[in-house]
């Protein structure tokens, strides 16, 4: 087993009012598997997401990652966990504006103390993966959403992460663009890289092994495609 | 990985060229400043350290304590006994060596030129070991008829520097002698507080040798060499004994003839330690005394301003870093952790302190011969420049990177990605640290600001109050004595711009002597004749003038002014006597004369005292009408050559030389407005760039508040209000600081300024003006933008 959540609550208190962003939530994720997370705006799919990448913080339950008990362990351990384990896919794709696609891509290995001629390796390996060599050179700015997307995944990708967390990553792109990504993941998947993605739309739900439908914060079902 | 901070760094600063303009140019000004006084310190404090063994060189030193406790008088002067006298009774005292300034001729062909020099004993540069060029040290002083000068005096008689065996003509009692170069000396470096030009021998006569009278004059400087490891307490005990032993009896004669009542001891001033010294001042042949509480001034200048560039620099990062926050939020989701975080933000602001310290050593180069002016100095960063100055610098440059990115990279590195991530960011709203900041940034502005207005103000009326007699169209001319004034003054007079002729004593007199029979005035004594008192336009009040008539008033009658006769306690001044009891001599009182300021305003007017003896007159005082200076004084040239040959001719109008007494104010005036312009101009560039942040962050609110129908002034007043708050508070805390302090400063001068409310108004409309035309700029650009475009960008 990847990871598994038991009973986690996630609240904010607000003028003595406690409101529940995560309630009661049971998970449990197996190696390999494609997961979608839906439901209405402030259903609270990003927070969970947030959760399992370990962003976010949970006031009450138990989450085990691999083998580490995330709520007992301290941040620095969780963010070496991270940092390891997981890349983190964005709707806004949120690239370093002062980078380059190159060094963009090549951060995350800065982090991990890799050392110089195997990260060029790694990058130059990503850049050709995904047919950006070309642009290893841009800005993001210079590049189409699609192409910023592409970008934002071969940076999740490089550091080998078990764990894919997208948070509509096809939200801010044209249909074919979206579908492209999909198919992108798809393909991750098969190579063996777990994925938990939080979308709208159906039809890229469709991708998932299990699709999990969120209301007010609380698993209303799970639906296995 | 630094490489990809480097890159992150210098994008962001070229991407941002307002900010990164604003917080370089703000540094390196601070740097700059900071760099210039670092010079500054550093030549007060290496004063005298080149010379070798200065460690073991004391001056001595004397004080008199009245029987009360008090001190009656601090001085670094001794005589020519208190050397060998010490020198022989205490054994930790090596060698000495006395120095006295001198001021003497020099005839070169068919001129006559000043020149200052000093007197020195033969083995003066085994002490000072000064370098000599050309001519050995060690036999340079030796003959009586020796002269050793330096090279720039060599240049300027000679035309060459090796001219060791010429002849020279110096002056010595109204006769020319031929003296001759023994020796070429490098010219005294600027950091020297003996500064000597031109070297004799200095002559003494068997009595003033061997008169034990002479413990009780003091004229020169006398400096000793201690034995290697003796102790200076110890050694000033033991010539405090032997002073007591061997003056025994002249202290008791001392005090049955002059009824002294004052106590004398000895003290040993280490030589390093003159430069700055308050009670024991580099005089009577040493130059350059300073006070250090200049240095501590100019110190607090400098460190304000690197202060506000820095408080800039902070600002100015918190307040972009709503920009900044995605891509620390980015870094973290990466697997980024606070440390490293913190490490990158703080390499960026030293990347900016770095380019700003190189900025900083270019403009310091640049502005040092306007420093150098300012501050009356010749620095030049060559000479200062040692490791020390540079661990100074460097030190410099690590301090200010770190105030200028500690608090950021903290602030900064602690946010949380989620927050930043999803656009739910926002900088706490209250800002208390930001406010603050500005508001010390202000304060210290508004107290620079107020600072300059003072010192301005306390200048003007100095250099116009009205001192009690008229300065205007005064020539005076030394070297006249009373054997000329008569046909100078025949000649002169047939001249019809000159109107007038006087004559006194040339210098300046500071005496004793007993009035109602046993109460001890100390006065200052000046000899004029009956045109003196007319010339200078300063009236009698009670009694008569000196007369004309009479070649001069009979010895023994003398003027007084009104504080002597107030100090006298007098009711009826005419007919008192004032005696002289050393010279046996009475003198009668025969007029009162206005009180009027004689010496610098920073001294309040004392007992002064006029006698008619001829016998010390010196200084010519010439009246010329109003507009004639241009055809009077070649004639006043003319007259004097034609009288008195070989003696130098110079004269100095006595308004310009009145005026130079104030020269160290009008120097910190100088210092001060350039300070105060400063700190206000990277004041208002920090200002300018918040507000551009300001109005940034509220783009929206501005385009929700247009749409709904505000005018441009509303929103242009709303954007510069919160701005404008600052500066008020800070004006509600610098004044009462500032007036505190100005209040404190005047009370150094007994004739000061009063503070009026208007010149706090003025600092204070000022400030306000500034930070408003500042602000609203960028408001106004804000409030006048389309709201259509602001509104879409979300």
């Amino acid at each position: 087993m990847l990871l598994e959540i038991k009973n986690i609550f996630k609240w904010v208190t607000i003028g003595g009012n406690r409101t529940f962003l995560l309630k009661d939530i049971n998970l449990q994720v197996q190696e390999g598997e494609f997961i979608s997370i839906m439901g209405p705006s402030g259903s609270g799919k990003s927070t969970l997401l947030n959760v399992i990448g370990m962003l976010d913080g949970f006031d009450e339950g138990e989450y085990r990652f691999l083998h580490e008990e995330v709520h007992q362990i301290k941040e620095k351990q969780r963010s070496q966990l991270y940092k390891q384990y997981i890349g983190f896919v964005f709707q806004q794709y949120h690239l370093i504006d002062e980078l380059t696609v190159y060094e963009n891509i090549e951060t995350p290995l800065l982090y991990q103390d890799v050392k110089s001629s195997e990260r060029k390796a790694l990058v130059a390996d990503m850049l050709d993966r995904f047919n950006i060599v070309g642009k290893k050179d841009l800005f993001p700015t210079q590049l189409s959403g699609g192409q910023q997307q592409l970008v934002g995944i071969a940076r999740a990708l490089i550091s080998k992460p078990r764990l894919i967390l997208a948070d509509e990553p096809t939200g801010n792109l044209n249909s074919k663009q979206g579908e492209e990504i999909m198919e992108l993941f798809k393909q991750l998947n098969k190579d063996g890289v777990t994925i938990i993605q939080v979308t709208h739309s159906e039809k890229n739900a469709a991708y998932a092994s299990r699709t999990i439908h969120l209301l007010d914060g609380r698993i209303e079902n799970t639906i296995h495609n | 990985m630094f490489r990809n901070y480097f890159k992150t760094a210098f994008r962001n600063l070229i991407r941002n060229k307002v900010y990164s303009v604003i917080n370089i140019a703000g540094l390196s000004m601070g740097l700059a400043c900071a760099m210039l006084i670092l010079l500054y310190t550093k030549d007060e404090v290496s004063y005298d350290r080149f010379l070798p063994n200065v460690s073991k060189i004391y001056r001595i030193v004397s004080k008199q304590v009245n029987p009360d406790g008090s001190i009656q008088m601090q001085s670094g002067n001794t005589g020519s006994f208190h050397g060998p006298a010490f020198a022989s009774g205490v054994p930790e005292i090596v060698s000495f060596v006395r120095i006295q300034g001198d001021y003497l001729n020099v005839r070169k062909g068919t001129e006559i030129l000043p020149q200052e020099g000093h007197r020195v004993d033969s083995n003066f540069f085994s002490l000072m070991q000064f370098q000599l060029l050309y001519g050995n040290a060690k036999t340079a002083l030796i003959n009586p008829d020796a002269v050793v000068i330096t090279e720039t005096v060599a240049k300027k008689f000679f035309g060459a520097a090796d001219v060791v065996g010429k002849t020279m003509e110096l002056q010595r009692n109204g006769v020319f002698m031929p003296f001759t170069v023994t020796a070429v000396a490098k010219d005294c470096p600027q950091n020297s507080s003996l500064k000597f030009q031109l070297l004799t021998i200095l002559q003494l006569t068997p009595a003033e040798i061997t008169d034990r009278e002479n413990w009780f004059n003091f004229f020169l400087n006398t400096f000793v060499m201690l034995a290697p490891g003796a102790d200076v307490k110890q050694t000033e005990a033991k010539m405090m004994r032997f002073y007591e032993s061997d003056a025994k009896d002249m202290i008791k004669q001392m005090v049955e003839k002059y009824n002294f009542k004052s106590k004398a001891s000895y003290m040993l001033q280490p030589y390093t330690d003159i430069h700055l010294s308050k009670d024991y001042r580099a005089d009577n042949g040493m130059v350059g005394a300073s006070n250090p509480i200049y240095s501590y001034i100019l110190s607090g200048i400098a460190l304000f301003i690197l202060i506000i560039a820095c408080i800039n620099f902070v600002n100015l990062t918190v307040a972009r870093s709503l920009k900044r926050a995605k891509e620390i939020g980015v870094r973290k989701v990466v697997g980024s952790d606070r440390r490293q975080l913190i490490w990158q933000l703080l390499g960026e602001s030293y990347i900016i302190s770095l380019i700003a310290f190189l900025l900083a050593l270019a403009i310091a180069q640049l502005l040092l011969p306007f420093f150098n002016e300012l501050s009356n100095k010749v620095l030049s960063l060559s000479y200062l420049f040692d490791w020390k100055l540079l661990v100074g610098y460097i030190s410099l440059f690590f301090i200010t990177g770190f105030l200028a990115g500690f608090y950021p990279a903290l602030v900064l590195s602690g946010f949380n990605p989620v927050e930043t991530l999803y656009n739910r960011f926002r900088l706490s709203g209250k800002n208390y640290v930001q406010r603050s900041l500005v508001v010390l940034q202000f304060s210290l502005a508004t107290l620079l600001i107020i600072a300059t207005t003072v010192m301005y103000k306390q200048f003007h009326f100095l250099v116009s109050k009205d001192l009690g007699y008229d300065d205007k169209h005064l020539i005076t001319i030394p070297n006249v004595s009373n054997n000329e004034i008569s046909v100078f003054r025949q000649e002169l007079l047939k001249n019809p711009d000159i109107e007038q002729v006087a004559i006194r004593n040339n210098g300046f007199n500071i005496t004793v002597a007993r009035v109602n029979v046993d109460k001890e005035l100390e006065f200052t004594m000046d000899w004029i004749d009956a045109a003196y008192l007319p010339i200078y336009k300063i009236p009698v009040v009670q009694g008569r003038n000196f007369s004309m008539s009479t070649a001069y008033d009979s010895g023994s009658s003398v003027l007084v002014n009104e504080a002597f006769v107030k100090a006298a306690g007098w009711k009826n001044p005419i007919g008192q006597t004032v005696d002289f009891w050393y010279n046996k001599r009475k003198l009668t009182v025969i007029g009162v004369v206005k009180d009027h300021h004689y010496t610098s305003l920073t001294e309040t007017i004392k007992p002064q005292l006029f006698s008619n003896d001829h016998n010390n007159f010196g200084l010519a005082i010439v009246r010329i009408k109003e507009g004639t200076a241009a055809a009077a004084l070649p004639y006043i040239e003319q007259v004097y050559k034609k009288l008195l040959p070989l003696q130098p001719y110079s004269y100095e109008f006595k308004d310009i030389s009145n005026q130079r007494q104030y020269e160290s104010e009008a120097r910190w005036k100088k210092m001060l407005l350039f300070g105060a312009v400063l700190t206000i101009f990277i004041s208002c560039i920090g200002l300018f760039g918040l507000s551009v942040l300001a109005a940034e962050r509220r783009v929206k609110e501005i385009g929700v508040r247009k749409v709904l129908g505000a005018s441009v002034t509303n929103i242009t007043t709303a954007l510069s209000k919160d701005f404008l708050k600052l500066v008020i508070i800070s004006l509600l805390i610098s004044i009462p600081v500032a007036w505190l302090l100005a209040n404190k400063w005047l009370q150094n001068y007994p004739y000061r300024t009063v503070l009026n409310a208007w010149m706090f108004v003025i600092a204070a409309v000022f400030i306000i003006l500034v930070a408003v035309l500042t602000v609203s700029f960028q408001a106004l650009k804000a409030a006048v933008s389309n709201p259509v475009k602001s509104l879409r960008t979300e």
